[in-house]
């Protein structure tokens, strides 16, 4: 061995005596626990967690018929003159967002999973429920799922378009995103499933493409019947808003500032809503959604005040809760 | 017919003037009591409307 061997080299010494590079016995990750520490954590994470998956789910099946039933009757009632239109339209707002909550459950199969007795019942909750946002459960299960798998990427993540610099920013993108011409929002979700190429995604497509005529088919039909303001007020003025409201509190809230935020414990955030935990779509513990896509959403709340004391060991910011 | 159906929803926005807006505003009209100005019908004032606005939107891929 030569002088100039690193393994001969004198470490420098500080007052303390001390070697002035201190290095730890294991390798550390990003939170600063080393990996049996990590390793444990997850144990203990993934044993809390499995507690808070299943219950029942019959009320999102409830709440699914029973407010499609509700607003289909509308039009009807709309045409023979026997509805209170004002009051048809902020329930047919309160049903189109909603309804993604439900649709939700279902893309992740938490109503019933492929060869399960309500598998039925899983994929019928998911047709139905976002029939009011004209966005067919086929594209939303497969989008959804992308969001998952590539959380926060900027170019694999198809959400990532709803990002803003802030909240005011955030509302406007959910309409500039639906602008015929941007690459945002559903333009954007087509283009992606054109370059997947499946069986599913052509699927998806053709789904999407019919359920707009539809939708379109619907509107112009009233509107030249002479229920333009009907057609407005209960399909077309709820389906833009619940779309914004959606895009607000389940991309853009989570997940900003999303660029870098790829990690497991970074991918959501825990915020305070304004707007409260129900009215925000229990939003404000969405990380756990992310952790554990499992857990039914009206239990992520539940699930984060078991789990918080892990989280903040992992490094979360858990001061919002 | 893959190449009819992009035709068709490239010049949805149009067809959504057309078919959509111009009603809307004639009904708004007539429900707020408001006339259409040069002895227009209200439909016809609706159609003046929603028919270029539709259009504009096809050439600038927005609605504003």
């Amino acid at each position: 061995m030569s002088e100039a061997d690193p393994l001969l080299k004198p470490a420098p010494v500080t007052d303390l005596g001390l070697a002035g590079e201190i290095r730890p016995a294991l390798p550390l990750g990003p939170e600063g626990l080393d990996r049996h520490t990590r390793r444990d954590l997850l144990k203990e994470e993934m044993a809390i967690a499995e507690g808070f998956h299943g219950g029942a789910m019959w009320p999102y099946a409830v709440a699914t018929f029973g407010c499609f039933a509700v607003w289909l009757s509308f039009f009807p009632l709309a045409i023979t003159g026997h509805l209170n239109l004002p009051l048809a339209f902020v329930l047919s707002c309160i049903f189109a967002t909603g309804g993604y909550v439900t649709s939700h459950e279902a893309m992740h199969s938490n109503i019933g999973r492929p060869g399960e007795k309500y598998r039925w019942l899983n994929e019928a909750i998911g047709a139905v429920s976002t029939i009011p946002i004209v966005f067919p459960f086929s594209m939303a299960r497969i989008m959804h799922l992308e969001h998952h798998y590539h959380c926060n990427d900027p170019l694999k993540d198809p959400d990532y378009t709803d990002e803003a610099p802030n909240a005011l920013m955030a509302w406007y993108k959910t309409w500039y995103n639906r602008q015929p011409g941007v690459d945002g929002s559903i333009h954007h979700y087509k283009r992606i499933l054109g370059e997947m190429g499946t069986p599913e995604a052509a699927r998806a497509l053709k789904e999407t493409m019919l359920l707009q005529l539809v939708f379109m088919g619907v509107l112009f039909t009233m509107a030249w019947s002479g229920f333009a303001i009907e057609a407005a007020l209960l399909w077309w003025l709820p389906r833009h808003i619940g779309l914004s409201y959606i895009r607000f509190y389940l991309s853009w809230a989570p997940h900003h500032p999303r660029e870098g935020q790829t990690g497991r414990y970074e991918q959501a955030n825990i915020f305070k809503s304004r707007l409260g935990h129900v009215l925000s779509m229990c939003m404000e513990t969405h990380l756990i959604h992310h952790l554990y896509p499992g857990i039914p959403n009206h239990r992520t709340k539940a699930a984060y005040l078991a789990l918080k004391p892990i989280l903040e060991k992992r490094g979360v910011d858990c001061s919002a809760i | 017919m893959q190449s009819a159906v992009k035709q068709l929803f490239h010049w949805m926005p149009f067809l959504f003037g057309i078919g959509f807006i111009a009603p809307l505003v004639a009904q708004t009209m007539q429900s707020w009591g408001i006339a259409a100005p040069f002895g227009m019908s209200p439909i016809a004032f609706g159609l003046l409307i929603g028919a270029p606005w539709g259009f504009v939107t096809v050439l600038r891929g927005r609605w504003l």
